[in-house]
This record gives C-alpha cells, sequence and structure tokens, in this order.
C-alpha cells in the first residue's frame, strides 16, 4: 500500500525533485528555441562530453561527504593523463589498459601525498589541495614535459577507445551509440553508491562528515578512512584523464587545469545539494546537478547567448541555485520549530 | 549483596600541580542508581573520565566486573566489560538516522565490512522496543528533539552490552516533562540489572532518582549517603562545606521613588512577541519567565539591539530612542549576558583578563589610540576581586576556568561597562548550586547599588530566590505580574507558565 499523500510530501521536501524540474524547465526552453537539441545525436553528445565531469564530481563528492574539500583533482586528472600519453609515446607502448593503469596509479599516489598532510599533520583538505594542485602540476611541467601531442601523433588506443560504444542503434540520422564514457561513470555511480551507502567503510565517510571526534569515539579508523577517500578522489582523478584526451584527441599539460572544469564541478556538487560542511548529499542529486550543469554549458549558444557570455551564465544559474538551496534549507528549520533569530556577531 | 559492577578504589589524580581528585573510592551495584554531585571543579567529571579510560590517573586501582584493570583501563577495554559513558554532547552523528546511531558502534567492534540496514534497523528498533520508546528508527538525528537524542545514545550503549551507563548532566538540556520521561526510562533499566551513574547538578532531581548519593568536594570524597536520609540544605551543606543561606529580595519602586531606567510601549516584533509593555526601575530584580519559543529571549535581545522590534517604543530616562544595535544599547547604558556563555559570551582561547576588559576597550585608549595597560588592569583586578573569579593568574586562558567561573568572568565582561540596566538571560544554567547562590548574590548587590535588573530564567525557584517582581511572558505576551514575590507561592506562577490559569494576575 503507498500512501500517495504522504510520498507525495517527501517528493516535496527532496532536493532532487526540484532539480528534475530545474532541468525539465530548461529543457523545455532549448526545445522550444532550437530543434536541434531533442535529437539522438545531440542527447547522445551530451552524455558523451558530460562524463568526465561526472566522474570529477563523484570524485569532489566523495571528499566533501568526508568533510573534505579537495581542489586537487584537475591537477591530478591531467597528471595523470600526460604522464601515461608521454609513457606510451617514450616506451611506444599502445594498449589501453596500460593507459588507464599508469593514470590510476599517478592518481592514487598523488591523493596519498594529499591524505598524508591531511591526517600527519592535521591540515584542512583545502589548504593541503591548494597547495598540492600547484605542486602535482609544477612537476609536471618541469619534469615531464611542456609539448602537445595532437591526434596525429597520439597512440592509435586512445582514439580507437574514443569511438567505442556500449549499444549501438539505427536512426533516420544514421547508425549511432552511447560512448563508453557513459558506461564507465555508470560503474563509477554505481560502485560509489554501494561503498557509501553498503559498507562500513562508505558510512564512515558519512560518520567523519558529520562529527570526526564522535566518529572516532565510535570505533572508525579516522586516518585510514582519509587515506582511502584521498586515494579514491586520485583514482577517479586518473580515469578522467584518459576518458578526457581520448574526447579531445590533445594531449597538453595545462588542459583541465587550465579551463572551467574545477569551477563546473564544485558547482555541480553544490547544486546537486551536498552540504559544503559535510556528511550530507547524495550521489542522485550531484548527477543531476551535473547534468544541469552540462546542459546549460552547451545550450546556452542555440538560446543566442554569446560564447562570451557562457560563463556568465553558468555563474548566474550557480548562485540561484545555490540561494534557493540555502532558503530552502532554512524554510525547513523553520518548519521543524527552530529559532531563526539572526544573531549578530 | 551482589558482586559490585564498578569499583575505583583511591584513585589519585593530578593536572599540572592541581590534585583533581585525591584518593577516592566509589562502588556500584548491579541495577543501583547512584548520583555524583560536587561543585563545578569537585573532580566529578575527572573521576567519570578514569573509569571510561580517557584519562589515566596517577595512583588507585579500577576493577570492573571483578577484574583488575590498576591505575588505568583502555578505553576499549571499559566498554568490553560493559562501562559505557554518554557525555553531554552525546557523540551522536547529526547526519546519520536514528538507526545508525544506536547501531553502528556495535558493528565496528564486530569489524564487518558491510552496512546490514535490515540489521540495523532491526537492533536499533528492538531496543527502542525494550525502551518502551516510539521513535521513527529512519529518521535523520537531527530531526530528533534533545530528550530523543538522548533515548538514542543509551539505546546505543545498550546494543554494546552496556551493565553500568554513566550520564554527565543528562538534565540539562531537557524540559521537566523529558526528564521524567527519562527517568522512567532509567527505572526499566535498573529492573533489567542495569546500573547507572547520573552525574548532576539539580538536586531535585537527585533525591527524586537516587538510590544512594556520592558526594564529592575539592577532589576528595565526603561520602555516600542514602537518598531518602539527604534534604537539600544537608546536600548543599556537604557539597559546599558551608550553610547557603538564602535571602529573598524585596524592593518597592514607588516607595522607595527609585527612578524609572527603561520602558517600552507596545514592544511588537512580527511571530516573536507583541505589545510588550515593560518598565525597569533602578534598584529591582525584575524576573522574566515562560515557556521556551514564549518570546522572552527574543524580546531580551531586542533591548540589547540584536534582534530590532519593528514596532512601539523603547525609551531610557523617559526619552524615546532607537535601539538597533548592541553600540547603542551600550550607549544607554544597557548590558546583555547571553544564554549561551560558549557561543556568545566568551573568547574561550584569550586570557580572562582581555575577556573581561574588551566591552571597556574604548575607554582604555590614551592618546595614539593604543590601550593603556595600567587603566586595563585596574579594571580586570577590580572585577575579578568583586565577583570572586578562582584563578591562579588572570593571565590564563578562559578555558582552563571550572563552568561556575567562566560565568563569573561573563558577568565580570558585561559589568565592565558599569551599566545602568543589566539584562541576565539563563545567568545560572549548568553552575552548581553553590556557584549559583554567589551568582545570586552578585545581582541582588547589583541593584542594591542602583542597577536595574531583568532575570530571565526558566526556574521559577530562581525568580523567587533572586527578583523583586516576577512578569511571566506566554506566545509573545506578557500575561502575568506578580509584583510582591513574598506573598506568592511558586506554584502559581508555575501554573500561568504552564498555562493552565490564563488570566491577568496581578498581585
Amino acid at each position: 500500500m503507498i500512501d500517495v499523500n504522504k510520498t507525495g510530501r517527501k517528493l516535496l521536501q527532496r532536493h532532487e525533485t526540484y532539480l528534475v524540474l530545474l532541468i525539465l524547465v530548461f529543457s523545455a526552453i532549448i526545445a522550444n528555441a532550437s530543434d536541434a537539441f531533442l535529437t539522438s545525436g545531440n542527447l547522445l553528445s551530451v552524455l558523451r562530453g558530460g562524463s568526465g565531469i561526472g566522474i570529477l564530481a563523484v570524485a569532489f563528492f566523495v571528499a566533501l561527504i568526508g568533510g573534505g574539500i579537495d581542489i586537487s583533482f584537475p591537477a591530478i586528472a591531467i597528471s595523470g593523463q600526460y604522464i601515461a600519453i608521454r609513457t606510451m609515446l617514450a616506451l611506444q607502448l599502445d594498449s589501453i589498459g596500460i593507459a588507464f593503469l599508469i593514470s590510476i596509479t599517478v592518481g592514487i599516489v598523488f591523493g596519498l601525498i594529499n591524505a598524508f598532510f591531511i591526517t600527519r599533520f592535521r591540515i584542512q583538505a583545502m589548504i593541503v589541495t591548494l597547495a598540492t594542485s600547484s605542486l602535482f602540476h609544477g612537476a609536471l611541467l618541469e619534469f615531464v614535459g611542456t609539448d602537445s601531442v595532437n591526434v596525429g601523433r597520439l597512440p592509435t588506443s586512445i582514439t580507437d577507445f574514443g569511438r567505442m560504444t556500449v549499444f549501438q542503434f539505427q536512426t533516420a540520422e544514421g547508425p549511432q551509440g552511447l560512448s563508453i564514457f557513459v558506461g564507465i561513470l555508470a560503474v563509477v555511480v554505481l560502485a560509489t553508491w554501494f561503498l557509501l551507502q553498503h559498507t562500513m567503510l562508505g558510512r564512515g565517510i558519512y560518520a567523519i562528515g558529520g562529527d570526526a571526534e564522535g566518529a572516532k569515539r565510535a570505533g572508525f579508523n579516522v586516518t585510514r578512512i582519509q587515506y582511502f577517500i584521498f586515494g579514491y578522489v586520485g583514482f577517479l582523478s586518473g580515469i578522467m584523464g584518459i576518458i578526457h584526451v581520448a574526447l579531445i584527441r590533445y594531449a597538453h599539460p595545462a588542459n583541465i587545469v587550465g579551463d572551467n572544469t574545477l569551477l563546473r564541478v564544485i558547482a555541480a556538487v553544490i547544486l546537486g545539494g551536498t552540504s559544503i560542511t559535510g556528511g550530507r548529499g547524495t550521489l542522485t542529486g550531484t548527477m543531476l546537478g551535473v547534468l544541469l550543469i552540462v546542459l546549460v554549458d552547451r545550450h546556452l549558444i542555440m538560446l543566442g547567448v554569446p560564447p562570451a557570455w557562457t560563463n556568465f551564465f553558468v555563474g548566474v544559474v550557480i548562485v540561484v541555485g545555490v540561494v534557493a538551496t540555502h532558503l530552502r534549507m532554512k524554510f525547513e528549520k523553520h518548519r521543524r520549530g527552530e529559532l531563526t533569530v539572526e544573531r549578530a556577531h | 549483596m551482589a558482586e559490585p559492577i564498578l569499583e575505583v578504589r583511591n584513585i589519585s589524580k593530578s593536572y599540572a600541580g592541581v590534585q583533581a581528585l585525591r584518593d577516592v573510592s566509589m562502588s556500584v551495584a548491579p541495577g543501583e542508581v547512584r548520583c555524583l554531585v560536587g561543585e563545578n571543579g569537585s573532580g566529578k567529571s575527572t573521576l567519570i573520565k578514569t573509569i571510561g579510560g580517557a584519562v589515566v590517573a596517577d595512583a588507585g586501582e579500577i576493577v570492573i566486573g571483578g577484574t583488575s584493570f590498576g591505575s588505568s583501563v583502555h578505553p576499549v577495554e571499559a566498554i568490553r566489560h560493559g562501562i559505557q559513558i554518554i557525555y553531554q554532547d552525546l557523540s551522536l552523528f547529526p547526519n546519520l538516522s536514528v538507526a545508525e546511531n544506536i547501531s553502528l558502534n556495535g558493528m565496528i567492534e564486530q569489524s564487518r565490512r558491510l552496512a546490514n540496514w535490515k540489521e540495523m534497523r532491526r537492533i536499533a528498533q528492538d531496543t527502542l522496543d525494550q525502551l518502551d520508546e516510539n521513535i521513527d528508527v529512519d529518521m535523520p538525528l537531527d530531526h530528533c528533539s534533545m530528550a530523543q537524542r538522548q533515548i538514542v545514545a543509551i539505546s546505543r550503549a545498550l546494543t554494546q552490552g552496556a551493565k553500568l551507563i554513566i550520564m554527565d548532566e543528562p538534565t540539562s538540556a531537557i524540559t521537566a516533562e523529558d526528564v521524567s520521561r527519562l527517568f522512567k526510562t532509567v527505572r526499566q533499566l535498573n529492573a533489567q540489572g542495569v546500573a547507572m551513574v547520573f552525574v548532576s547538578h539539580k538536586l531535585d532531581e537527585v533525591f527524586e532518582i537516587a538510590d544512594t548519593v556520592t558526594v564529592l568536594r575539592d577532589g576528595q570524597k565526603v561520602g555516600d549517603y542514602p537518598a531518602q536520609e539527604l534534604d537539600e540544605d544537608k546536600l548543599t551543606f556537604l557539597m559546599s562545606g558551608q550553610n547557603l543561606e538564602f535571602k529573598p529580595f524585596t524592593f518597592d519602586p514607588e516607595a522607595e521613588g527609585a527612578p524609572l531606567l527603561l520602558e517600552t510601549r507596545a514592544l511588537s516584533l512580527r511571530d516573536q512577541f507583541s505589545d510588550v509593555d515593560l518598565k525597569i526601575y533602578g534598584g529591582e530584580v525584575v524576573g522574566l519567565t515562560g515557556l521556551v519559543g514564549s518570546g522572552r529571549t527574543e524580546l531580551a535581545l531586542s533591548l540589547f539591539g540584536l534582534n530590532p522590534a519593528d514596532h512601539g517604543e523603547i525609551l531610557v530616562d523617559g526619552k524615546p530612542v532607537k535601539i538597533t544595535g548592541p553600540q547603542d544599547a551600550k550607549r544607554y547604558g544597557i548590558s546583555y549576558l547571553p544564554e549561551d556563555r560558549h557561543g556568545q559570551g566568551l573568547f574561550e582561547d584569550q586570557t580572562i583578563a582581555d575577556n573581561v576588559v574588551v566591552t571597556v576597550i574604548d575607554r582604555l585608549r590614551e592618546f595614539l589610540g593604543l590601550v593603556d595597560n595600567r587603566k586595563r588592569e585596574g579594571v580586570w583586578r577590580q572585577w575579578i576581586e568583586r565577583l570572586r573569579v578562582k584563578t591562579p593568574s588572570a593571565q590564563n586562558m578562559v578555558s582552563t576556568l571550572s563552568g561556575g567561573n567562566q560565568q563569573r568572568v561573563v558577568l565580570a565582561k558585561w559589568l565592565a561597562p558599569e551599566p545602568r540596566v543589566f539584562i541576565l538571560d539563563g545567568p545560572t544554567i549548568g553552575v552548581d548550586v553553590v556557584s549559583k547562590a554567589r551568582i545570586h548574590d552578585v545581582v541582588q548587590e547589583l541593584a542594591r547599588s542602583g542597577i536595574g535588573v531583568l532575570v530571565i530564567s526558566d526556574e521559577v525557584t530562581e525568580i523567587m530566590q533572586v527578583c523583586s517582581r516576577a512578569l511571566v511572558m506566554q506566545e509573545g505576551r506578557i500575561v502575568a505580574e506578580f509584583k510582591d514575590l513574598q506573598s506568592v507561592d511558586g506554584s502559581e506562577i508555575s501554573k500561568v507558565i504552564a498555562r493552565e490559569e490564563n488570566a491577568e494576575v496581578v498581585s
């Protein structure tokens, strides 16, 4: 038996409901302005292009749930990618497995370096990762190089990987398929969901984000969990590094760190309803946040917004989304009868 | 008698030369309720931390369920042997569900890899059923009331096989009704053989629940007393080593021709309070009471400019004034002692002296705007002496002081500007009887010096002891005034607060 009224009320209390509505409204507006939006080709391309951001958002989300703001993922992703590509070229290795192996190894090692500073000296993750971002990227430029690798020189396994699909079908526009990037994102999301919801390690991550001291008293090994969190961020960043080079078919050590990736990822996770102070948030929300950001990012041009203004409008969406989230939470608290007198300091 | 579940023998502990515990012994039997009482700084916290393994004693022996652990027990061993300590902050996770809060600790102890939600819900539900409590196990903890959170903490202790639960001041954060529910739960546990140790300040509750009362004073045990043999005066004497006298305060502003210092006319703030007419004369102590949410704290904050009213007038010395921020209030000689002294009252990692002078720093400036150190010292010396703050040095951090002494530093801080109207919000929350009596003395002494004092308190007994006149608020309005507190009975005031009597009472 389902109580429709109760289910409805629960739905209204969920942040995700509002995000879905927002996405639908925005999609309707673009669909109305351009016939090109609701084509299978365009939608598949949105998913393919957004997968990398999605994986990084999962990484940032996991760290945030555990109470840490890790902003080193762009530097880690590009380090993994560029070291993998240059190694493959130097040693004449041409295998996508090796690409992932190298990139992920670099990612995990860099993540563990973050974890070392965070746990050993008890410094806030944001400060540590701000410093190590610069350190990782600087070391990459100094020790690995600054040459760009364009599509002609890229190992063919990388470009082949970019064309792989997990699922094909025929359309009026010709054969189409769902990119393997989306498949990888799906596996990452499912695995992370299982980890967070159904393992003690995952509950420990939530517990640390809720009250780190309490987690320690409850018997969680807080240090070990933190090593896991930042190692996992590195692992996912390593995966994204390879996806990114396969997507744009061009490797350059200023990619990912030099564009708006960091901002887009943080915006997606915050829009997704994850608390910036840790412990609260859902993967569903995060994925919806990513979808919204990617949609806005790629389709403003269909609404006639000049490309130079795209950043501005993404900014508007973030500000509106964050303020709306804040107001909704405040309203919820008020409804529960908590004193809301604003006190000056 | 059954074998004691816990025995501590001749425990001693000193911190940086201060003897926190001296040769303390205590024994608790299964199914017993013990109250551990003592002034702030008498060693209660140190003793329970020693039992839980958070503090290592210098000497003595701890025996749990017949097993001796020498002078120190590892926290994990203490838990394995059935000792559970519930500290005031409860150590719960606000972002997790009730079910998880109850069952996670036990799962960690079993080194589980997977989180079995079905099992966690079942364990939580079974434990709550055992306590006859009806809390939705899927509810996030931050939707629970303080009383429900305590039940969750007790349930968690039970899932780990608790045989002795020690609760640190469990009743200071919950309402009277919730206290009696908590006590009902405690009795149920006793029937099942679980022993409880309460650390408490509130004497009436001590008498209601305890079998035996253990009294500590200055780190030493005064003795164990059956609760029936004690009354409030006796216990106060045991705790303080002196007889505290309660001196009622009477003051008739009209007869004395006292000046009207502060007046409000139809003061209102949407959703918080409305049509408040309030008068405070120099030399009187006015009590303001009412349930949480009745608007008393909101009104007080408005008078201090932190929560400005949107309608009505405030008059100081008969002249209308605008108070839109604490700076205005300070200029008109109004001081406010906040309810939450940790959040709003003190800079805990600064020195005692700096905390006292921070409100008058403008007046201590010499030319060039630098602080005149001699004047500064004059101010803190005067107030630390007047309020008898117990500390080896005023240069120590505030966080080194006990609760009662911290409260005196907050008082000193807000008295240093020499206010004419002093508002105290919950001035004795969380302090013991002895400190409380001293704070009451200070408040009355202030009134005698001509200051108009407004005391906000939940406790009718406190209002009766310290005030000369009392006002009761309900749903944002002042509904009753008791002009002469000597001629009324406390229960009359309680009835108005609880809305059993709803008339405009003027006595």
